[in-house]
């Protein structure tokens, strides 16, 4: 299937830093793709870009449109929640659902109120009168009642807390996803994500440093808690990251076959957070 | 269109207490207060002021030409009753402006807005056609509807004192017309305020920070360099005129009816009004109001004017667009 998202050479400078550095990506249909970077890497740059939101050079194409001159016409496909729990003050959530209703051709009314009679919120309440967890939940019930080819969502949990960030991504997952949609999402919540994830894009200092599929990640990476005699030869096969866990190495295998290192230890897939350190290593140095 | 009406609504569920509240509270309060000041029995009356000239047809002894006449003043004339309400036009206008694309970038709700597929140009056009078309018909109701009562309870008053003219007001085909002809003010207001509306979206859409400062601020300071300029170097500014057709026009013109001052013929015209109305009566004295006010705004000035408010809400549209928030 051809990409819903194609990037080539995006570059975006802020003065003489660049925030996007010659960047190319592509996202496929279909999948939920994590934009993982540290800070100031052009996570937010990337995906402002994709939603039309700023200028920057280089290809993009979302949807088949550029984004820069299209913009109006990609927000009937694309949706997106920036910036965490920021829904005007004085808004009610019966006039958010009719306003959506009145001004998005896509939006289902029955499911963002099925959605919400699930939560405290009341039809009456006022967005200055909700917690932050309450705001994020209206703004997904909104969101999630679009039916969007694209969904962008960029740090949507950041301050909540385990209760919220979990019902998120369960609803996320249960209600809303399915094959007709794509999610790409930015976070520093590793953890949480990484199950619900089928692809990973690493950014460091504006340039895509991994693209690929969790199960490629899988086979690429292996994770071997060597045994101490065999230190010394796992140490030659150059691992990426080495730790000790329990005074026992543990090393990050890069493209070594699995059976070569199968005599060297216990065998394991990195989980995606150890995979970010070991390849984000000396970002802030 | 559908998209247009869910964006006015939105407008108002902002703006509820500026754009419903102030009104209707500035309306009720002129009420009860002609209806407090007529019930204590102070003495009441219709006190107009030609630009040249007083008419006063105070109550008690109306005799039968006086009479006459009061009843056709007041069937043309009654909405001047509701003039607070027109200057607080000039405020909620000015304000609303100011705030339109601002505050949405300062709650940061702006992200929000911009998720939906509502292009800019749209979004920018609901709120001048707000400033200019929807705010101005919610005081005219308010204004026509306070006038109307207060009007209504001053015949009674009279009724009371033995002189019933409401046979005679409701003879008054002028009467019913009152808001018709009030409503053709509309699109003159409308292309006098575009250029102070225009400037204010566009300070709305481009300030960081301190927008009052910036609308206000920037048209002074221009001025004052003029000024300075014009003491060192004799270079013969005309400031007045650069006060008048520039100044005044980015700030001043959210006013209902300064739009006199723009024009000579208007300003002569209207002392002229003056001894028209004493001499032939109100009604062609407003008569006059309402077709100077017509050919001020078509004048070649006042087009200009309007161009420059539409390019202004251009470039508010293309910052809304392109602007990049830290």
């Amino acid at each position: 299937m051809s990409a819903l998202i194609s990037a080539k050479g995006l570059t975006k400078r802020f003065g003489k830093q660049a925030a996007l550095d010659n960047a190319s990506f592509e996202v496929r249909p279909g999948r939920i793709v994590g934009l993982i970077g540290p800070n100031g890497s052009g996570k937010t740059t990337t995906l402002k870009a994709v939603l039309g939101l700023c200028q920057f050079e280089g290809e993009l194409s979302v949807l088949g449109m550029d984004p820069r001159s299209h913009r109006d016409e990609l927000m009937r496909d694309v949706c997106f929640i920036a910036d965490v729990a920021i829904l005007p003050r004085w808004l009610k959530v019966e006039d958010a659902i009719d306003f959506v209703a009145g001004v998005h051709p896509r939006f289902d009314r029955e499911k963002a109120q099925r959605y919400i009679e699930h939560t405290k919120l009341s039809p009456n309440m006022k967005v200055k009168a909700m917690s932050k967890g309450m705001i994020v939940q209206l703004h997904l019930a909104l969101v999630m009642a679009i039916d969007a080819k694209l969904l962008v969502l960029d740090e949507p949990t950041l301050g909540l807390d385990i209760l919220y960030r979990k019902q998120f991504y369960q609803n996320l997952l249960e209600d809303y996803f399915d094959e007709n949609k794509t999610i790409v999402i930015t976070t520093h919540q590793i953890e949480e994500v990484e199950h619900i994830l089928t692809d990973l894009l690493f950014i460091r200092d504006g340039k895509i440093t991994l693209a690929a599929s969790m199960d490629e990640i899988g086979e690429r990476y292996t994770e071997v808690m060597v045994n101490p005699h065999s230190a010394a030869a796992a140490a030659a096969l150059q691992p990426m990251a080495q730790r000790t866990v329990f005074g026992k190495p543990v090393m990050l295998f890069d493209g070594v076959p699995r059976q070569q290192l199968e005599t060297l230890g216990e065998l394991r897939t990195p989980s995606v957070a150890d995979l970010f350190v070991a390849s984000m290593k000396g970002t802030y140095e | 269109m559908n998209t247009m009406k869910w964006l006015v609504k939105r407008e108002f569920w902002e703006h509820k207490g500026m754009l419903l509240w102030a009104p209707l509270a500035i309306g009720a309060v002129m009420i009860l207060f002609s209806v407090i000041m007529m019930a204590k029995g102070h003495d009441v009356g219709l006190h107009m002021e030609g630009p040249d000239g007083e008419f006063t047809s105070t109550t008690v002894t109306i005799a039968d030409a006086q009479s006459r006449k009061m009843v056709e003043l007041s069937a043309v004339g009654f909405p001047a009753i509701a003039a607070p309400l027109y200057i607080s036009l000039a405020f909620l206008v000015f304000f609303y402006s100011l705030g339109a694309l601002y505050d949405e970038r300062k709650d940061r709700s702006l992200l929000f807005w911009k998720s939906l597929p509502v292009s800019d140009t749209t979004t920018v056009l609901s709120k001048a056609g707000m400033a200019l078309i929807v705010v101005p018909l919610v005081v005219m109701a308010a204004a026509y509807v306070t006038s109307l009562v207060i009007l209504l309870a001053l015949y009674v008053v009279l009724a009371f004192k033995g002189a019933n003219l409401f046979g005679a007001l409701f003879a008054t085909p002028q009467f019913w017309l009152t808001p018709i002809r009030m409503l053709s003010l509309l699109p003159v207001y409308l292309l006098w305020a575009l250029p102070t509306v225009g400037w204010l979206l566009l300070v709305s859409s481009w300030a960081r920070s301190k927008v009052f400062l910036w609308a206000v601020g920037a048209p002074l300071l221009v001025l004052a360099l003029l000024a300075w300029a014009e003491k060192a170097f004799a270079l013969g500014v005309d400031l007045k005129w650069f006060v008048k057709h520039i100044v005044f026009r980015m700030l001043g013109s959210t006013m209902p009816g300064t739009w006199f001052f723009g024009s000579e013929t208007a300003r002569d015209a209207m002392q002229h009004a003056g001894t028209i109305g004493r001499e032939q009566g109100p009604l062609l004295m407003f008569n006059e109001f309402y077709q100077q006010s017509w050919q001020c705004v078509l004048s070649t000035d006042v087009l200009i004017g309007a161009a420059a408010g539409v390019a202004m809400i251009a470039g508010a549209v293309w910052l809304r667009r392109w602007r990049e928030e830290g």
